[in-house]
């Protein structure tokens, strides 16, 4: 219900007045439905990484997986390939490998601790974010339509893409809801999982794949913005609570309205420019992410 | 129901246990007691599958452990980790729930009869008036009780448990040994309890299994196992053992050399 009623306001608030049908039917409108998707990708990404890694401060934006899935699009774009699902996969693929990759460096005694996991995430956002910019200096160094997509942003989506990651997302979602009881599960514990019926592996595999599909389909569509998979599934939690039958599709709206309302204040509060959307989720979220680790500390979890 | 044969595990390279051989018959009440690095949690772990024995098998209703899903096993048993986190705010009743999940197929939600397994957990342990109260902010007696119920409503025919008192105040102690002891003799469940504390091995045990530097060396009633001589010898501590004026079994009783 709020999702609709914000979809309707990121529809018609605008700058100058009431838009008209074109803008509102060719500009708003799929700047909208990509809030939504990508929204929807975000926090369904967060909550399900969070659940697995029984942690409520991962997010695909802190564990590096965000970052790349953008030189993945960018590999994919500098190789002059121009089939969607190539690049979609090419993003997907370096999500992948940069999850295992630090959850393998997480790992002790068949563990992931959290820190390790953040501190592994901020040594490969750093490898990325370096390797972009490199990319960015050499090949793109004139292109402000790149540098806005680095930053994460709604405008000029592409349509197929647009259809293709949405589908993605949706699909991936579905498969996580499915799971639900199996992250419910997890959250207890690996071992106690596995003592609950859960065959911890498989699961595990199924739902980083489906996680991080949500993210590399997120990024394709409208590069890094970060921080709605931390605080939506967090906000949300304190409103559904922790089952994830309950949790996913709530998160999954939730992170929708976020996006579309936070999407609407990026080009609207300094007209007739506008901010990266992704600069602003940022400039909203680190402080939300220093809240939930100072409570953390205060309640003796560190 | 559960046999042992000439079992071992090493971690790497370095052995942990070594030609385990022990037959727990149907509704035993077993404590595996050792002094710490004997083993006996890795035992424990090895006959709930999560790590598997590098030699010898395992056998559960004559059937090689290794042959049981994750689903199958946990319909037969429940296991109670010793260190437990609640990072998300799951209530009592929801966590109980939990235990229903080896019986139910994905997407299948609990049937009223499910719900009565529940409740029945819940009164059982005493943590009916919990219900609703989120685990994490329980007191360890609370949690270690819920935690019971959870693997009640698994309604196992084994029940293992990794030192279920550890950070329990003695009147805690107390209330959850007497609970399990009634899971053994009411409900003829299988206890199989890693137990750091020989008073409370002695006083609720049915069987005693000792290790002593990866092996097993002697098994036995409380009376057999827990002698003077076998408790100076593996633990290397000066004590006394003497019938409790509680009833027959052992108590250990120590105190300042000389």
């Amino acid at each position: 219900m709020t999702t609709v009623i914000v979809a309707g306001l990121g529809l018609f608030l605008g700058p100058i007045g009431l838009p008209d049908r074109y803008i509102l039917l060719n500009v708003r409108l799929p700047r909208v439905l990509l809030g939504l998707l990508v929204g929807c990708g975000l926090a369904g990404s967060g909550t399900v990484f969070q659940g697995i890694l029984r942690n409520p401060l991962a997010d695909p934006f802190i564990l590096g997986t965000s970052s790349a899935a953008t030189v993945g699009v960018l590999v994919a774009n500098l190789l002059g390939w121009h089939n969607y699902y190539a690049l979609y996969f090419m993003a997907l693929g370096f999500a992948l490998s940069s999850i295992a990759f630090v959850y393998r460096i997480a790992q002790t005694h068949g563990k992931a601790p959290i820190q390790t996991m953040v501190l592994g995430g901020v040594i490969v956002s750093l490898f990325f974010n370096a390797v972009v910019f490199v990319f960015f200096s050499i090949f793109y160094r004139d292109s402000f339509t790149i540098l806005f997509y680095l930053l994460g942003t709604l405008t000029g989506g592409d349509p197929k893409l647009m259809v293709i990651s949405g589908a993605f997302i949706l699909l991936s979602l579905a498969v996580c809801w499915a799971m639900s009881r199996e992250l419910n599960g997890l959250t207890q514990g690996e071992e106690t999982a596995f003592h609950l019926g859960i065959e911890v592996e498989t699961a595990k595999k199924i739902l980083f794949v489906a996680a991080s599909a949500m993210a590399a389909a997120s990024v394709a569509v409208a590069g890094m913005i970060g921080f709605v998979g931390l605080v939506v599934p967090h906000m949300m939690r304190l409103i559904v609570g922790p089952d994830h039958r309950w949790l996913i599709p709530a998160s999954a709206l939730g992170g929708a309205s976020v996006l579309v309302l936070t999407d609407s204040a990026a080009r609207t509060v300094v007209p007739p420019l506008e901010i990266p959307v992704g600069a602003l989720t940022a400039l909203l979220g680190v402080p939300y992410f220093l809240y939930l680790l100072k409570q953390r500390q205060d309640a003796g979890e560190f | 129901m559960l046999r042992l044969e000439q079992l071992s595990f090493s971690y790497r390279t370095r052995p942990v246990l070594q030609d385990i051989t022990l037959e727990i018959p149907r509704q035993s009440f077993l404590a595996l007691i050792g002094p710490n690095g004997s083993g006996k949690t890795t035992l424990l772990r090895l006959m709930s599958k999560v790590l598997q024995p590098s030699a010898g098998k395992i056998l559960l209703e004559d059937k090689p452990l290794s042959r049981f899903s994750a689903r199958e096993l946990a319909r037969r048993m429940a296991v109670i980790a010793s260190d437990q986190h609640f990072e998300f705010p799951f209530s009592v009743v929801d966590v109980v729930a939990m235990g229903r999940f080896p019986h139910l197929n994905r997407l299948q939600r609990l049937s009223s009869q499910d719900w009565e397994i529940v409740d029945q957990a819940l009164r059982l342990t005493c943590v009916d008036h919990l219900r609703l109260r989120p685990i994490s902010q329980l007191s360890s007696g609370e949690k270690q009780r819920v935690l019971i119920a959870r693997a009640i409503a698994q309604q196992p025919s084994i029940l293992m448990l990794d030192e279920p008192n550890s950070h329990l105040d003695i009147n805690h102690q107390i209330a959850v040994f007497n609970l399990l002891r009634s899971l053994n003799r009411q409900h003829r469940m299988t206890l199989i309890i890693v137990l750091h504390d020989l008073t409370s091995a002695a006083a609720f045990s049915q069987t005693i299994a000792l290790l002593h530097e990866r092996r097993l060396i002697k098994t036995g009633s409380p009376r057999e196992v827990i002698t003077s001589e076998l408790i100076r010898q593996t633990y290397g501590a000066e004590v006394e053992v003497f019938p409790s004026p509680l009833g027959g079994f052992p108590q250990v009783a120590y105190g300042p050399d000389g």
